[in-house]
């Protein structure tokens, strides 16, 4: 077969896949996520009868991989803005904070009682605090929570969860890459955070060179050179073993503080979309479904700490913001859907030797499940609340989600 | 009336306008230019959804909104704006004085500060029309003027 029919053979599943999805109203990732599992090499390997293992191109699989997780990153850079926590940093940082406690704490503690090494520790760690923007921002203008107080609370963990996100990938690449020994670690810290250090610098003192660098009238050639930049910066760092995903991260901040940011925004985003997708099912493609086997008690007992987890540090999290019960309720339900930034420590976890067998079949197992429960629960809060009983405010109705 | 500006990472803006008695009206201003707004009844409601428009009907809407898009006219008074400056139409009656005179004994511009730019008889408009010319019953006397200048033509016209 051609690389050109099996991209398209691969763009038509996730086509199908994602219409699917939004059909029953639920997030495209997990589907993506799904239809490369089906696909992929490993069972399973049919449907009813048929056969589904699809092999493409590996590399151009690859490819479709590595920018996906680039640009996946980059728009987390070009979001992150110090501002929106310090305008209310009390009350951002407390919810933060708490969010941080809560379900990081939790994380570790399971991989500890599991047994795990500190590494797949850390990456359990990750795979069980990270809260998926991507859904939970499109979930929130589907329920129409986006116009409520409750949708505060929710936005800044997110938004702390972003900056620790980039803290938390420069350690533990570099635990990762550091090939196991403190001194490897002590230096693959030190080059990840000079580099970084270098592109932080760059995009803090240097806005108004980055902006002359970038702007020009047509959309086509900022697109260009926007991804060149992107890329370029993000292949630099892993010639110096440093995550590509960091590196993106940080050229998405550099550029975030130039006028550019809302076009650089709308005419990328068609390129994150695509690539993206595409990368989802990649991680699926590459997941091989019998390593859950060893790893099954973990994710049910993750399943069930994380959900309580979120509804717990969310609520506490509202009430922070002083809302009521219900909406404080709103607000754990909400961040309990995980996504993007599991799968990308799912992808990490495959291809780093240091990681334990299974981790990155747990991550990608239990994303599945959270985006499912999370959306759910979302859509159906106001159903939910009524058979529990717990209508504090009576007069809330989900006007806008029916 | 405060409004409360805030970012939607991956959304866009959202705009909060207080509203007396606790409403709210909240406007989400997507990057692709969609616009939707809701409306909170009180702090305890949930966000109704009003509607959902694209970019230029948004701004279209505005405009309304804003009373720079349509300007309403006024049945008993057609005027247009010019400035401070509106112009008029006045209808020289049969029984008006001004009848049989030309326009230099009327002396408009002297008495009323308008400037008379054109006279209408009958299908035919005179523009900037000469000095000798006579006033006839029926003419339409088309100034542009202050509103002050308007009502003193409407006076010197009246019977």
């Amino acid at each position: 077969m051609s690389v050109l029919v099996q991209t398209g053979a691969m763009l038509l599943l996730v086509a199908v896949a994602g219409s699917l999805a939004d059909r029953f109203g639920q997030s495209v990732i997990p589907a993506y996520l799904a239809a490369g599992v089906v696909l992929g090499p490993y069972p399973p390997t049919e449907l009813f009868g048929f056969p589904t293992t699809f092999t493409p191109d590996e590399a151009a699989v690859t490819l479709f991989h590595e920018l996906g997780l680039v640009l996946l990153l980059f728009f987390l850079g070009l979001h992150v803005d110090l501002a929106d926590v310090f305008a209310d940093a009390r009350r951002v940082l407390s919810a933060g904070g708490i969010d941080l406690v809560v379900n990081g704490g939790l994380g570790v503690l399971l991989g500890v009682a599991f047994g795990y090494d500190p590494v797949s520790t850390l990456v359990i760690a990750g795979v069980v605090y990270i809260s998926s923007s991507a859904i939970i921002t499109k979930s929130l203008l589907d329920v129409g929570w986006i116009a409520n107080p409750e949708s505060d609370p929710i936005l800044g963990t997110l938004v702390v969860e972003d900056l620790v996100i980039a803290v938390y990938l420069t350690l533990l690449s570099a635990v990762v890459l550091g090939g196991g020994t403190v001194e490897g670690v002590a230096v693959s810290l030190a080059k990840g955070f000079g580099f970084l250090a270098v592109v932080a610098a760059v995009g803090w003192y240097g806005t108004d060179y980055v902006e002359r660098a970038v702007t020009t009238e047509r959309d086509e050639l900022l697109l260009l050179r926007v991804l060149a930049v992107t890329v370029l910066v993000a292949g630099l760092a892993v010639q110096f073993d440093i995550s590509e995903a960091v590196a993106a991260f940080f050229v998405g901040g550099a550029l975030a503080q130039t006028d550019e940011k809302d076009r650089i925004e709308h005419i990328m985003s068609p390129a994150r979309d695509l690539f993206a997708a595409l990368f989802f099912v990649a991680v699926g493609l590459h997941a091989d479904v019998r390593a859950i086997g060893d790893a099954l008690p973990l994710l049910v007992a993750a399943i069930v700490a994380s959900v309580a987890g979120k509804l717990a540090s969310g609520y506490l999290s509202g009430r922070v913001y002083g809302l009521t019960e219900r909406r404080s309720a709103r607000v754990g339900a909400a961040l309990v859907t995980r996504g993007e930034f599991s799968l990308v420590l799912a992808s990490l976890a495959m291809s780093a030797d240091a990681v334990a067998n299974g981790v990155a079949e747990f991550a990608i197992a239990y994303t599945l499940v959270m985006a499912l429960l999370g959306t759910t629960l979302t859509r159906y809060e106001g159903r939910i609340a009524g058979l529990v009983g717990r209508h504090t405010d009576a007069t809330t109705q989900s006007s806008a989600a029916s | 009336m405060t409004v409360y500006e805030t970012d939607v990472p991956g959304v866009g803006k959202k705009y909060e306008l207080e509203r007396r008695g606790g409403e709210r009206l909240v406007v989400l201003v997507h990057h692709d230019g969609k616009r939707e707004l809701f409306r909170r009844p009180d702090d305890d409601s949930d966000s109704e959804k009003l509607l959902d428009v694209d970019g230029p009907n948004a701004r279209k809407l505005g405009s309304i909104l804003e009373g720079a898009y349509f300007q309403p006219v006024e049945a008993d008074s057609p005027g247009v704006p010019l400035g401070e400056s509106i112009i008029d139409w006045t209808t020289v009656e049969e029984e008006s004085p001004l009848v049989g005179h030309t326009l230099r004994d009327v002396d408009l511009e002297e008495r009323t500060g308008g400037t008379l730019v054109a006279l209408q008889r009958g299908t035919h408009t005179m523009g900037n029309p000469d000095s000798d010319t006579r006033l006839e019953a029926g003419d339409v006397l088309v100034v542009v003027g202050s509103r002050n200048s308007q009502e003193a033509v409407a006076d010197l016209v009246r019977p």
